[in-house]
């Protein structure tokens, strides 16, 4: 299978700080590939390899078929990346600054800028200077510029980083048809977990500068535990019956719970044996654990 | 060459909606005024007097003579201490900004090669260089003649901007470790810092004898500043300031291919 981004033991250290360490990724034609960790977990480093601003110490990197770098050789008409926080030339007006990676890119269509412009809902501010315009507007205008030359690939870092929340949902269904219906693979970074969970096909979890997870997006549906929390005014009695019931019940600190699919299946028979006790529940849910748990746990599972 | 010719567009938009190129033209034009200047008070030192300029530091500098060898002295030995800075600002802003501006990243993954850009950046600093040169002889010989100073001779005119522009010449062919120093040190203040250093060390290099091999100091020793010395300046002078600046753009287009651009 061809990949569209494919790293074997892909390392960086800058002096004694290791960055990244055997990162290994896999990303197929298509994908939108959440690429997750905390800050300074290697999200960046790996990404500025996958363009070649770095020169790893070890290991290789190929985008789209075609080994990365030296020399900053690479499929670069194909592939759209926005690296960090966004930046553009602070005394050319939004219009201006696409202008130039419009000719950059090699793009004789003149048009192409405006309709960039139209798609990212730049259009109001077009012609004004880059440095006046808010986070949200210039983080806008980094992706209107990933997008320019209809790229088959897009590398971007934090692409919600700045936007309002309205703008978070419009950049991620944004991306998600740019997938679907054009077939762009889409590897972006992410700290925020709620921006990749449940539009990302898959998702790598880096940590202190190595992936220690690849997750399908199924596979993170049956990972993603569910258990029924329960709280009681007399926890002691509550517990105790729920054990004769011949549940094995786990006490967090002031709640029940029980992650046995009969009790998360059937939580109102759970209520009846507690009620018939004397200790009927003040709180009864099934609680599923997200991404964002998920993620936690294994992070801190890690340190 | 179609990439050579996007690249130098870019530049030359970014220079052109830039505040750099209007200060630095400013910042020239002071040479021919100050040189007029001059003329006005050496021309008659008692009016200007009475005019209350000052005209005892006018004669130092000029050794007290209002003529056209005089007033072009001025602006070459302007053009050979200005141009190492003024030049030097314009190189350390079209390398150094794309860090200051954090911009670099968006000209190492695209189609047009890192060395295109870098030609092309360097391509505009010559132009926009030359071209200040130009403007200011021009406003210059306008000043000259505003002034009506005395001796002037076409063959002086022409030798004069032969003078400058090859001092001009070999001033700009020093801005590549310039813009080497504002790449590796990523902004402002590294390349200012070491077109500075080359001026104090120019002149010491001339002081002890030495300035005709070193190429820093090759441009003033032409200007005629150092007196003269500048007979020593010959074939060698000029193939150690080649020689220096073609190491200079070599390092530079390296470090663009080569270096990590990990911030």
């Amino acid at each position: 299978m061809s990949y569209a981004i494919e790293t074997d033991g892909l390392s960086k250290s800058y002096g004694e700080v290791r960055a990244v360490e055997s990162v290994n990724l896999r990303v197929g034609p298509g994908e939108i590939y959440g690429f997750l960790g905390l800050n300074g977990a290697g999200k960046t480093t790996t990404i500025r390899a996958l363009l070649g601003m770095i020169r790893p110490n070890a290991g290789s990197v190929k985008v789209l078929g075609q080994a990365v770098g030296p020399n900053g050789r690479g499929p670069w008409r194909k592939v759209g990346h926005l690296v960090e926080r966004p930046a553009a030339y602070p005394e050319l007006t939004a219009r201006e600054n696409l202008d130039v990676a419009r000719r950059l890119q090699g793009i004789p269509d003149v048009g192409a800028t405006s309709r960039v412009i139209e798609h990212l809902g730049l259009a109001a501010y077009a012609d004004r200077k880059a440095g006046a315009l808010s986070t949200g507007n210039l983080q806008r205008l980094g992706l209107a510029r990933a997008l320019l030359h209809e790229p088959e690939l897009l590398i971007l870092d934090e692409p919600a980083s700045g936007l309002d929340p309205a703008g978070v949902v419009e950049i991620r269904e944004l991306l998600a048809s740019l997938a679907q219906e054009k077939g762009v693979t889409v590897f972006m970074s992410s700290h925020i977990l709620t921006e990749v969970e449940g539009h990302a096909t898959r998702i790598g979890i880096i940590h202190q500068g190595r992936l220690i997870e690849e997750l399908e997006a199924e596979q993170l549906e049956r990972l993603q535990s569910r258990r029924l929390e329960i709280k009681a005014r007399d926890l002691d009695t509550a517990r105790t019956t729920l054990a004769e019931a011949g549940f094995a019940v786990q006490v967090r600190e002031d709640v029940l719970v029980l992650d046995e699919s009969r009790a998360i299946d059937a939580p109102d028979e759970v209520a009846t044996i507690l009620v018939n006790a004397g200790t009927p529940p003040s709180r009864l849910a099934v609680v599923q654990e997200n991404l964002e748990d998920h993620f936690m746990r294994l992070t801190r599972e890690r340190e | 060459m179609r990439a050579f010719l996007a690249a130098f567009w870019a530049e030359a938009l970014k220079a052109r909606r830039s505040k750099v190129s209007l200060f630095t033209a400013i910042g020239f034009l002071i040479l021919p005024l100050v040189g007029g200047l001059f003329m006005i008070i050496l021309k008659d030192p008692e009016r200007a007097r009475a005019m209350g300029l000052i005209s005892v530091k006018a004669q130092l500098f000029t050794a007290g003579v209002a003529d056209w060898p005089t007033y072009f002295d001025i602006l070459l030995q302007g053009m050979a201490i200005g141009g190492t800075i003024v030049f030097a600002l314009i190189t350390a802003w079209v390398f150094g900004r794309e860090f200051a501006d954090h911009t670099v990243k968006e000209l190492l993954a695209i189609p047009t090669p890192r060395g295109i850009i870098v030609g092309a950046k360097f391509v505009l600093i010559a132009l926009w260089t030359l071209g200040l040169v130009l403007f200011i002889f021009v406003i210059g010989l306008g000043i000259g003649v505003a002034v009506d100073i005395p001796s002037w001779s076409p063959a002086l005119g022409w030798t004069s901007f032969r003078f400058l522009m090859t001092t001009a010449f070999l001033t700009i062919m020093l801005m590549p470790f310039v813009a080497l120093f504002a790449s590796a040190g990523r902004g402002y203040l590294p390349p200012l810092g070491w077109a500075i250093l080359t001026l104090v060390l120019a002149q010491i290099a001339g002081i002890l004898g030495w300035g005709d091999w070193f190429p820093w100091s090759v441009p003033v020793l032409l200007s005629g500043m150092a007196g003269p010395r500048a007979e020593q300046v010959g074939m060698h002078s000029y193939i150690v300031v080649l020689l220096t600046s073609i190491a200079g753009i070599a390092a530079t287009f390296a470090w663009w291919r080569s270096a990590d651009q990990a911030r």
